[in-house]
């Protein structure tokens, strides 16, 4: 990933020369390539992940009905079992899609921005959830069952996320071509 | 569908295309086997032994045709899928088969990862082939060759359970 974000930023300032010749539009069109290809990759199987875990298919097919539900359709009397993998793969699919293809429009330094925070996000989150039980089975003294939820865990995952993020950010700027934090 | 059920039986129309299924699987399989045989031996092959240099094949040229196969393999699979949900999985749960019934799950996620892969696995066989890319495209092509023979075992187990000949 930082390979290839440092072979979009090489053709970056190649463009900005102004001598956009065919050599440089093609090694220009390669990093694209490339960080599409890698991002795409790597999304695809973190949000297919993350998705078959949550239960959350685009759509629902049941079978032996023939029918096509959108979102998740619980299985229902007389309808047979419903089937979701297919709509965890194209939810995953267009997920993943639409993140390479933002990976392809932003420059290299937001790149390697947004690839820190979602790193640092991956680990903060289930680490608050798991605190937040924590808490709830042996500290809290009252009933604190409403705690335990995944979107009571986001906001402090997504500010510890933001503010390793921004102390990471000096980093990018001295040392180019090094580990960043 | 009917038009082909009115020239065969419903389950002989199926049983084909499980023995296609099973024909592409084993092509693959071959594939992805000599293509990550020959990178895990490449580092090797400069100070080794008669066996040791012995590559028939360029690894490169293995690439298209995975990605060949992979792809409508995978599709050939999604679309059976439908019937092994309804007559495979049902009877599998109902006997407690628990870990054919899991193993076929996990070759599901397997494979899901694998087809999200194959653009990166493209990317990473294109020719010219680059040199600071050698260690990430032996990997990738390990873990498509592990994903393949994953899917072929559980696929395997799942069809004597309930497949051609059942």
């Amino acid at each position: 990933m930082t390979q290839t974000v440092d072979v979009g930023e090489r053709s970056s300032q190649l463009d900005s020369s102004g001598a956009m010749d065919a050599s440089t539009s093609a090694t220009h069109r390669r990093a694209k390539v490339r960080t599409f290809a890698f991002t795409f990759g790597i999304a695809f199987t973190l949000l297919y992940t993350v998705l078959e875990r949550l239960n959350w298919p685009l759509f629902t097919y049941q079978p032996a009905a023939g029918k096509l539900y959108f979102w998740l359709r619980r299985p229902v009397s007389g309808e047979g079992p419903p089937m979701y993998w297919y709509g965890w793969i194209v939810n995953a699919a267009i997920a993943a899609f639409t993140v390479a293809w933002i990976a392809t429009i932003i420059s290299g330094s937001w790149l390697r921005r947004a690839t820190v925070f979602c790193c640092a996000l991956a680990a903060l989150w289930p680490a608050a959830l798991a605190g937040l039980r924590i808490y709830i089975t042996d500290w809290a003294t009252f009933d604190a069952d409403f705690l335990n939820s995944v979107w009571v865990a986001a906001p402090p995952a997504f500010v510890g996320a933001a503010v390793i993020t921004f102390m990471c950010r000096p980093n990018w700027r001295n040392a180019r071509g090094q580990a960043g934090c | 569908m009917s038009l082909i059920f009115s020239v065969i039986r419903e389950d002989t129309f199926w049983s084909i295309l499980l023995f296609i299924h099973f024909l592409m699987a084993v092509a693959l399989l071959a594939a992805v086997t000599l293509q990550a045989a020959s990178v895990l031996t490449s580092a090797r092959q400069a100070a080794g032994n008669f066996i040791d240099r012995f590559s028939p094949v360029p690894a490169a040229s293995y690439a298209t045709v995975i990605i060949l196969l992979y792809l409508p393999q995978a599709l050939l699979g999604a679309w059976m899928y439908l019937k092994y949900r309804l007559y495979v999985r049902i009877p599998m749960e109902q006997l407690r088969h628990w870990w054919t019934l899991g193993a076929f799950e996990f070759k599901e996620h397997i494979i899901a990862m694998g087809i999200g892969l194959l653009p990166a696995y493209w990317y990473l066989w294109r020719q010219p082939l680059s040199d600071e890319d050698t260690g990430l495209r032996r990997w990738l092509t390990v873990f498509l060759a592990v994903t393949v023979w994953y899917a072929f075992g559980a696929g395997h187990v799942a069809n004597d359970f309930r497949g051609i000949g059942s």
